[in-house]
């Protein structure tokens, strides 16, 4: 075998008589990406993202079928080489259609694998479901309970009658690890001898110190209150929230190795400068627990409190004494809360004051339906003038408004009604406008105007190399998933940190989505029949509101199963091993810098094991190929030309028509999700972060 | 009962477009027709039908554009009177005959209207296939391409490969089995310069073949000519045959022991099968694909054996350079263009047709003088060359030589010979949207760059003529354009942005006027213009009669009006004032 001399980016290199370009630079260590090339088949030429420079050439050539003769200079990484690959995948993107990862997947702050614990669900999985969950989640039964659920707004489900019940179905799993007492220990990394200080016991503090540990740190969790939870045991009620399942949870963080220390404030009892010192990574996950104030003359008088206040005051004793008539002002989920709890208190006349219209409430509308159910009153169009005491209790005068121009945010300004004053008599007012961080105790950190600390969107890293921080005490007052995803972020930022490694948190692989719910073309919803959403089973309403017992008490198992088989099943089957996934993410490409028409979405489904998708094909032709060079059997071909060619089965016949047992072979092939085998469902995801991670046995 | 002339009538496809074919019954009726014959084409397809009438003295009397009324006249005074209608006459020594014929040299169209395609022995009688004789009895294939080589005779289609050198490679391959081609898929809007010699003097192409074959010891071949030529075809087949019959082709032509089966295969309507690789693909029964190269043909080509391809053009160039020497080829044209090229003139010009001249003739000079200009009032704006791969070149650069690196150095290529006259009523962004509407239609979907690249450069052009083009879309242009030509497969792909590229380059203004103030000067972008009739109208109702859509309204002797809603912007109107009336805003 004859050996040739040439150059490869700049230095000399050998090869093989007969060898390609693509073969001998994989042999010097420089991998060039293909689409088209298999080494069981011919050289193609038709995808050139294989495209090397050639000197002497006058264009481009494929590297997976020019062969190497002596003395000649390949560039295979220079600005054209790569200004070239970064055009194809720009350009092959802009004619794909179909979604990496479902838009709830995506959705999810967390990145929980939806689809795949669905599925898992559905079919009668519940441990694995939960395992799934807890790669993202480690508080599934109180996120389960309390979250916002980004992810059903953007389910599909909805444009055949309703989304499906994400939330409810993933507290399931985690209500059956507790009651059954499944040991939901996760495989631990071995211990890298690294201290990390974590301060709030909250969502991103718990969340932070569930990963850290796994990751092999250790972590001491130091809290003001004296339990874990933070904002969702105190801001939240136990009849939405009940305690046990918070503790449940954080159970399994210490049993993870994390040592928890409460009634121990920052500034107070620690301060921020030992916590720098003493440990070699600090996470702030101080939440936002300063109450906005009224601004209304009166507001410091006594049996007048804030939102936050009252709900913690109430997490500690449920049995708290109030007065018959309390007025609760604001429009959020924490007036709701505080309204509802106020009656389960014992308070016989509750009304909640808000100064817009009700379609304006920022609140959940199950929430307000379940307040007024419960005999919760709501004045909208009012607001707070000033409040007074008098003998036996207090005077709270108001004004009627009504809506006038938008404001910043958008909404309709409500402005007074001169001369529309009165007076209500009260015997409390719960103030529960909004929260603010409060940041005194941390010096040396650079702060929003606000005062919410700066940290970096993907990491959580400070100003200070080995400070992080999350959670409400970054964005402000924000939902709990997104304070568990930025734990969950800063944990693998520190971890990078601590082993000296670059600091990039969990970075996304390149997702393609089909777009909005508007784009979604008739074909994907048309084979799924009208089954109405699982409605979730709550307590009678008049009992409920005396009582601080769970609301809504969970699905039953044969609810679980129907609800969760409602799954569209939205992402591909091939999102771990595409080939224009992986190149997409490494060279940075983009559908949208030659936006133009696109191919339109077309599936056969027919056959028992394999699934066509036409709408990802890269017209690649590997299919077409194996066909004819591997299995002597032309299922496959080429139809049509220029932009509207089409790699289809001959005859343009069904799949299942197709006569060849070999067919299924083509998913091997299919460099994209093109052509998958309906058993690599969507739901057996990996967990990127521990694909290749060492196991501790 | 026979006269004493012998009457032609021209049978190519562009004569019997014009109506030749009744004219031929007419004669048939009226009793000539034992001295009916038919001819090819003479190139001159602004004045078909065409007749010419030898006398027994051998004077030849050419009659232009001939309609029945003329016919009747002609056989009145001329073939029954004896009195030629002079004014009706081709006069190849004065005025516009002299213009048309004075700078041509035809070398390949040598025969094409001369002699009558289907018969053999008048191909025969001006010296057919005395090059292939002298050939296979000086029996040496090397010689063959030296001579070839020497000539300086580059492929005619558009590569200008060195001919010569192209049948070296492929003799030097020592396999069981080669093949010969002849490109004849001519898939180039506009031209027809190989329709033209295939109709008229189809044995041209085949001595050539015949010799082609010889040089690079090949002993099968394939006429790949497009189904769009059905003429073609069928003066192929009847020369196939007759040349057999002859013993020039066939089994042991010329008792020599040379054999060489030639078939014909005819195209599906795909512009991509002119690229040779696609072609042979085609061929082979697979669909027409391009592939890599290397390998080259020469190497492994039709069946995985040494082929060699040639345009219809190069083919009909050699039976001349063998029977009149490598040397005399060589004395014509420039440089490192030698010999003739034959060129099919369309647009806006006067005497549209096929004209060959020699290189080095400047552009000017072929546009102006052998093709009479535009014949309008208006002035040429650019000339195109080279179909869909080629480029515009702007009047100012008109004086451009006719050769292969000259022509390079603008931006354009000298194609198989398509050049389109365009002048101030052309819109130089509607030329290059419509050929890579044409590319991407054509365009096999192969490669990504190709397939989806054109499609994204053919919607920005498309938004830009439409009035949605926005500043950043010349950029995506120039880049998406050098991207496309430095990773397609084959030379579709690789030449698909050059109109655009071209027309950047010279007349960047007209995108800019399009983009930034939504202006089509030249009056053809529907959204960017509009047709207005000024007070110079007379009312002679003449645009309102010629409008395709009724879009003119107006009373005779009174200002016509165009509704706006309704018209097209084909610009008729305009053409046929006599008045100058009509104005583009």
């Amino acid at each position: 075998m004859r050996e040739l001399n040439f150059i490869l980016n700049g230095t000399p290199a050998t090869a093989t008589a007969g060898d390609t370009i693509l073969d001998a630079a994989k042999a010097s260590g420089f991998s060039i990406p293909t689409f088209c090339h298999s080494d069981e088949l011919k050289p193609f030429a038709s995808c050139f993202v294989c495209a090397v420079e050639v000197e002497g050439r006058r264009t481009l050539v494929p590297s997976c079928s020019t062969q190497i003769m002596e003395g000649m200079v390949v560039n295979t990484e220079n600005e054209r080489v790569r200004n070239a690959r970064k055009t194809c995948l720009d350009l092959l993107l802009s004619d794909h259609v179909g979604d990496c990862l479902g838009p709830c997947m995506t959705s999810c702050p967390a990145g929980i694998d939806i689809p795949g614990f669905v599925n898992h669900l559905a079919e009668g999985r519940d441990r694995e479901a939960l395992e799934l969950i807890l790669n993202n989640m480690p508080l599934a039964g109180s996120l389960g309970r309390v979250c916002t659920r980004p992810c059903e707004e953007r389910c599909r489900r909805q444009l055949v009658e309703e989304p499906v019940a994400i939330c409810q179905l993933k507290r399931f799993p985690a209500d059956q690890a507790a009651s059954k007492g499944w040991n939901m220990m996760p495989k631990k990394l071995p211990a890298i001898g690294k201290k990390v200080a974590i301060v709030g016991a909250g969502p991103a503090g718990l969340s932070a110190a569930y990963y850290l540990q796994m990751f092999g740190a250790d972590c001491t969790v130091f809290d003001a209150h004296e339990a874990p939870g933070g904002m969702i045991r105190y801001g939240i009620p136990s009849y939405r929230l009940p305690r046990n399942v918070i503790d449940q949870e954080v159970d399994v963080i210490k049993e993870l190795g994390a040592d928890f220390k409460y009634n121990t404030q920052l500034g107070r009892d620690v301060s921020f400068d030992e916590l720098k010192a003493q440990y070699d990574a600090v996470f702030l996950g101080l939440g936002a627990q300063l109450a906005s104030g009224m601004r209304t003359p009166g507001e410091d008088l006594e049996g007048v409190c804030s939102g936050i206040d009252f709900l913690a005051a109430v997490s500690r004793d449920e049995s708290l004494p109030i007065g018959q008539r309390v007025v609760v002002v604001g429009g959020g989920n924490t007036a709701i809360d505080a309204a509802r709890t106020a009656l389960r208190l014992g308070a016989e006349n509750v009304t909640i004051l808000y100064r817009r219209m009700r379609e304006q409430m920022p609140a959940w509308e199950e929430e307000i339906e379940d307040a007024l159910e419960e005999g919760v009153h709501l004045e909208t169009l009012a607001a707070p003038v000033k409040i007074e005491k008098v003998a036996g209790g207090l005077v709270m005068t108001c004004i009627r408004m009504e809506l006038g121009e938008p404001d910043d945010s958008g909404r309709r300004r409500p402005v007074p009604v001169e001369g529309s004053d009165y007076t209500v008599e009260v015997d409390e007012i719960i103030a529960a406008i909004g929260q603010n961080v409060d940041s005194s105790m941390v010096s040396g950190l650079e702060l929003t105007p606000w005062g919410s600390i700066k940290a970096n969107e993907q990491t959580g890293q400070t100003k200070i190399e080995h400070v992080f921080a999350g959670g409400d005490c970054v964005t402000g007052a924000d939902i709990a998933v997104n304070a568990v995803a930025a734990g969950r972020r800063a944990a693998f930022s520190i971890h990078q940190f601590l082993q000296g490694e670059n600091v990039v948190g969990d970075p996304k692989g390149y997702n393609h989505s089909m777009g909005n719910l508007s784009d979604i073309p008739e074909e994907v919803i048309a084979p799924f029949g009208q089954v109405k959403r699982t409605p979730m089973p709550r307590r009678e309403p008049k009992i409920r509101a005396k009582v601080f017992q769970e609301v809504e008490t969970g699905f039953t198992e044969e609810q679980v199963r129907a609800e969760a088989a409602r799954c569209m099943e939205c992402g591909c089957r091939d999102a771990r091993e595409c080939s224009l996934r992986e190149f997409a993410t490494v060279f940075g490409a983009s559908p949208d810098r030659f936006a133009g028409s696109r191919r339109t979405y077309r599936r056969d489904d027919s056959h028992e094991v394999l699934v066509y998708e036409e709408h990802k094909c890269i017209q690649c032709g590997t299919c077409v190929r194996v066909c004819d060079e591997l299995l002597d059997d032309p299922c496959m071909g080429f139809a049509g030309r220029g932009f509207d060619a089409r790699v289809k089965t001959a005859l343009d016949r069904q799949l299942v028509l197709i006569n060849s047992n070999e067919l299924v072979k083509l998913a091997e092939y299919c460099p994209v999700g093109a052509l998958t085998l309906k058993s690599d469902v969507v739901a057996t995801l990996e967990p990127e972060a521990f694909l290749n991670a060492k196991e501790d046995k | 009962m026979s006269s004493s002339f012998k009457i032609s009538v021209g049978m190519s496809t562009c004569n019997m477009a014009a109506g030749s074919r009744e004219l031929f019954q007419t004669l048939e009726k009226e009793g000539f027709g034992d001295d009916l014959s038919i001819m090819g084409c003479l190139g001159m397809c602004h004045a078909e039908p065409q007749i010419l009438i030898t006398d027994t003295d051998q004077n030849e009397f050419l009659y232009l554009d001939v309609n029945p009324a003329k016919l009747d006249k002609i056989v009145h005074d001329h073939l029954r009177g004896g009195m030629p209608v002079d004014t009706w006459l081709f006069k190849a020594s004065q005025g516009e005959g002299a213009e048309l014929l004075g700078k041509q040299q035809r070398i390949v169209l040598g025969n094409c209207g001369k002699i009558n395609p289907e018969k053999i022995d008048e191909y025969v009688a001006r010296g057919g296939y005395q090059a292939l004789r002298s050939v296979l009895i000086q029996h040496d294939p090397m010689a063959v391409c030296e001579t070839v080589l020497a000539s300086g005779l580059r492929g005619r289609g558009g590569a200008g490969f060195p001919t010569g050198l192209k049948w070296k490679f492929a003799l030097a391959e020592e396999r069981d089995k080669k093949y010969v081609i002849c490109n004849a898929d001519e898939g180039d809007p506009g031209a027809f310069m190989d329709r033209s010699t295939l109709e008229s003097d189809p044995h041209a192409v085949l001595e050539g073949m015949a010799i082609q074959a010889f040089a690079t010891s090949a002993d099968e071949g394939y006429i790949y000519c497009r189904a769009e030529y059905p003429l073609a075809v069928a003066r192929l087949k009847t020369a196939i045959q007759q040349a057999e019959e002859k013993g020039f082709l066939g089994e042991n032509i010329l008792g020599t022991g040379f054999s060489l089966e030639l078939h014909i295969k005819e195209g599906a309507g795909a512009f991509v099968c002119g690229e040779e690789t696609a072609l042979m693909a085609s061929i082979e029964g697979e669909r027409g694909m391009p592939r890599l190269r290397p390998p080259f043909p020469a190497q492994s080509g039709l069946f995985g054996k040494p082929t060699t391809i040639n345009n219809v053009e190069t083919l009909a160039s050699i039976p001349w350079i063998i029977r009149n020497g490598a040397d005399a080829y060589h004395a014509i044209g420039t440089e490192q263009s030698k010999g003739t090229k034959v060129f099919a003139l369309a647009g806006k010009i006067k005497r549209g047709g096929l004209v060959e001249v020699p290189m080095g003739i400047s552009i000017r000079e072929v546009v102006e003088e052998v093709g009479g200009g535009t014949g309008t009032h208006r002035k040429i704006k650019a000339v195109q060359m080279g179909g869909p791969s080629g480029g515009c070149i702007p009047e100012s650069l008109l004086d451009t030589r006719i050769d292969y690196d000259e022509i390079n150095r603008t931006g354009a290529i000298m194609g198989s010979g398509g050049m389109i006259v365009l002048d101030e009523t052309t819109c130089m962004v509607d030329v290059a949207r419509y050929f890579l509407d044409f590319t991407q239609l054509e365009s096999c979907g192969k490669c990504t760059f190709c397939r989806i690249g054109t499609r994204r450069m053919l919607e920005v052009l498309t938004r830009i003529c439409d009035g949605d083009g926005v500043p950043e879309d010349i950029q995506v242009l120039d880049a998406l354009a050098v991207q496309i030509k430095d990773s397609s497969l084959c030379g579709l792909g690789q030449t698909a942005p050059n109109p655009v590229l071209t027309t950047l380059k010279y007349f960047r203004e007209e995108y800019e006027e399009h983009i930034l103030h939504k202006k089509c000067r030249a009056g053809k972008c529907t959204n960017l213009c509009d047709y207005e009739i000024l007070e110079a109208c007379t009312g002679c109702t003449i645009c309102a009669r010629k409008c395709p859509v009724d879009a003119i309204s107006g009373e005779r002797k009174e200002r016509h009006v165009i509704d706006l809603d309704t018209c097209v912007r084909c610009g008729v109107c305009r053409d046929v004032c006599n008045f100058d009336a009509v104005k583009v805003v």
